[in-house]
């Protein structure tokens, strides 16, 4: 067992003991050692369950949607991105602050189950360690801005309209809308998301190229200037779309336009498209 | 048994190909999935199960059923849709095939037969071959398969190193092999045995479920799931469909499309009440339905083990580990 396995039992089972939370919400073994899923702690005996290891891949904070009203404090487990995700749902007046009791754990980075290799979304996070907590866990590790991570943007950027059509049709060919990047995305937190306004009718069911791509550029507009880069969306996506360079395709428009900002990090500070500014650009009127 | 030697596969595949649309395992943009032969992408026979199981052969993910204009309030030009390709599935796994014979039971038995469904299945030839290799989340063989073949299929095939072992199983079976005769050859076979190494129990289940309604294990069970339809469209046996319609101007058609009982909008009714509010209830019904009403209903697992969804499933929500915590459940009679 590592040293912060045994520091996360400690801490739920201290939180517990004091009455402090109603559950817990971290990681657990799965059936093969390549998988660490969220896991819910219900009491402190059951705190052994809980584990860190490079395999705890899924974020924890979209899962305070499914208890908005909590009869106690949730405990929550978070990691940089996880923390950025809190900072999400607490800035878009999801949930409520003395609802959460945030165990903070810096991420050394997991690992992708299918190459052993550190995960993508590992490789190109900015924060590794949370930016809010109430208690801290682990030593923190060395961060950077990774402006790497815009590199395949900026590839994109070099194809003609065209091409850059053909290379997103390809893409969208393959989604089976199975909407499990809206569902782990901390940013898609809408009561109730347009595609499921049936009645409405914004998003017709077939699967073919058209529709598949008014899913995948509606869903990424309007996460835009709210997407805190967990990479979520693109690691759970089961056909491998390259979700993440349509995201930061706007973060880094939203960035040039609107100056830089990361969305999730600084509760205080509001999402370009969410606040009017005097000196918001106008080209366009 | 007669044999196909492995570098005559192209060429066996090719006199098929000459009359039906053939279907095989390929790499298409990074997808492991059954893709026509000879469209784009790399062949790969080397996939213990293709990642999207064939299902959508017979019942595509989305379907036109028929169309319509409209002139002064009457309907004119109604047109039904449902052609169809003579097809042969080649190099399907013993899991998919049975995932087949489920959806036989659910199409074309009991009362109704869906025109659709029988439209493709009898245009259909499928060509079995067994698995030499399981993967680490395969479990058929405790779903009461044999990983190596299947009886249910129109031709069997055995991976033997070199060349395969051609088997004809029913009279469509005997005419496609009959296709292949100047490739064959005749040998020794003796039928590569293989097992799963992840196993399940399922003694009891089906009956112990019958009384689980009302168990605590759905919502302890489901609390990690993030309602997403991955497990349910990636499955070779989930079925489920919605019928819609789509306009424009004075003409439209109607179609179907996959749907997902994991979805919340799945069964919200006309006025919004929803039977199934919460995760809880749309686990209870996935599982119930793979190991408890199909089999109460048509005899057979609704689950044939391919261990798709335990593989893909983003939260790790695993059908084994469901049926292996089941033996810890009381149950409240
Ligand atoms: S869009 Fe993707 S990367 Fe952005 S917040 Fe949502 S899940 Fe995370
Ligand atoms: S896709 Fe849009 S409407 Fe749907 S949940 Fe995400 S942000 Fe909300
Ligand atoms: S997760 Fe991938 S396949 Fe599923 S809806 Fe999103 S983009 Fe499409
Ligand atoms: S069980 Fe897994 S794959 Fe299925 S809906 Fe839940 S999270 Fe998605
Ligand atoms: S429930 Fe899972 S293991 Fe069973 S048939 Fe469906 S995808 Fe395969």
């Amino acid at each position: 067992m590592s040293d912060l396995t045994a520091k996360m039992r400690e801490t739920a089972k201290k939180l517990f003991e004091k009455g402090e939370v109603v559950y817990v919400i971290g990681w657990e073994k799965g059936r093969f050692p390549y998988q660490s899923p969220p896991a819910f702690i219900t009491s402190a005996e059951d705190c052994d369950r809980l584990i860190w290891d490079e395999f705890c891949l899924a974020g924890t904070a979209k899962y305070l949607l499914d208890d908005k009203y909590p009869e106690g404090k949730i405990g929550l487990f978070v990691r940089g991105c996880d923390s950025r995700a809190v900072n999400r749902l607490l800035q878009d007046n999801q949930i409520k602050r003395e609802n959460v009791y945030l165990i903070g754990i810096p991420c050394a980075g997991m690992k992708d189950p299918d190459t052993g290799e550190t995960a993508k979304k590992c490789r190109e996070c900015t924060h590794p360690n949370p930016v809010v907590f109430d208690e801290l866990i682990g030593e923190k590790v060395p961060e950077s801005d990774k402006p790497e991570r815009f590199d395949a943007v900026n590839e994109l950027e070099k194809k003609s309209p065209d091409e850059k059509y053909e290379y997103w049709a390809k893409q969208f060919d393959k989604c089976i809308r199975c909407y499990a990047c809206r569902n782990a995305c901390p940013a898609c937190n809408c009561r109730e998301c347009y595609v499921d306004q049936y009645r409405v009718g914004w998003q017709g069911k077939q699967n073919n190229r058209a529709e598949n791509q008014v899913f995948g550029l509606t869903r990424a507009f309007h996460i835009s200037d709210r997407c805190i880069e967990c990479g979520e969306c693109e690691r759970v996506c089961p056909m491998g779309l390259p979700l993440m360079e349509l995201n930061r395709k706007l973060i880094k428009d939203l960035n040039e336009l609107f100056g830089p900002y990361e969305a999730g990090v600084d509760p205080e500070v509001k999402p370009p498209l969410g606040l009017y500014s005097e000196d918001d650009p106008e080209e366009f009127m | 048994m007669k044999t196909l030697a492995k570098n005559k596969l192209n060429e066996a595949i090719e006199i098929l190909a000459q009359e039906s649309k053939v279907l095989v395992p390929m790499k298409v943009n990074g997808v492991s999935k059954f893709a026509p032969w000879g469209s784009e992408g790399t062949l790969d026979f080397e996939a213990i199960n293709t990642l999207l199981p064939p299902k959508d052969a017979l019942f595509p993910h989305t379907e036109k059923m028929y169309s319509y204009k409209v002139s002064n309030q009457e309907v004119t030009d109604l047109t039904v849709h449902n052609e169809g390709d003579q097809q042969v599935i080649f190099g399907l796994r013993p899991c998919d095939m049975q995932s087949i014979k489920c959806m036989d039971d659910v199409f074309l038995t009991k009362t109704f037969v869906d025109e659709y469904y029988k439209n493709k299945r009898d245009k259909l030839v499928t060509v079995c071959i067994g698995c030499t290799k399981t993967a680490p989340t395969c479990f058929c063989d405790s779903m009461g398969l044999n990983p190596s073949q299947h009886e249910a299929a129109d031709v069997q095939m055995y991976d033997l190193g070199d060349f395969y072992g051609v088997e004809a199983q029913t009279e469509a079976g005997e005419k496609l092999v009959a296709k292949w005769q100047n490739l064959l050859g005749e040998g020794e076979v003796t039928v590569p045995q293989v097992a799963c190494t992840l196993k399940v129990d399922m003694t009891g289940v089906p009956q112990k479920l019958a009384k689980m309604f009302e168990s605590e294990i759905w919502k302890n069970f489901s609390r990690k799931c993030i309602g997403c339809g991955t497990c349910t469209y990636i499955c070779p046996t989930c079925y489920c469909f919605d019928i819609d319609v789509k306009n424009k101007g004075n003409e439209g058609y109607r179609f179907r499309c996959w749907d997902s009982c994991m979805f919340s909008e799945y069964t919200r009714m006309a006025g919004g009440h929803n039977p199934r509010p919460s995760k809880k209830e749309r686990i209870r019904n996935r599982f119930l339905h793979k190991l408890e009403y199909f089999n109460e209903r048509y005899g057979k697992n609704l689950c044939v083990g391919c261990g798709r969804c335990v593989a893909k499933c983003p939260v790790n929500v695993d059908i084994t580990l469901f049926i292996d915590q089941l033996k810890e459940v009381p149950v409240n009679e």
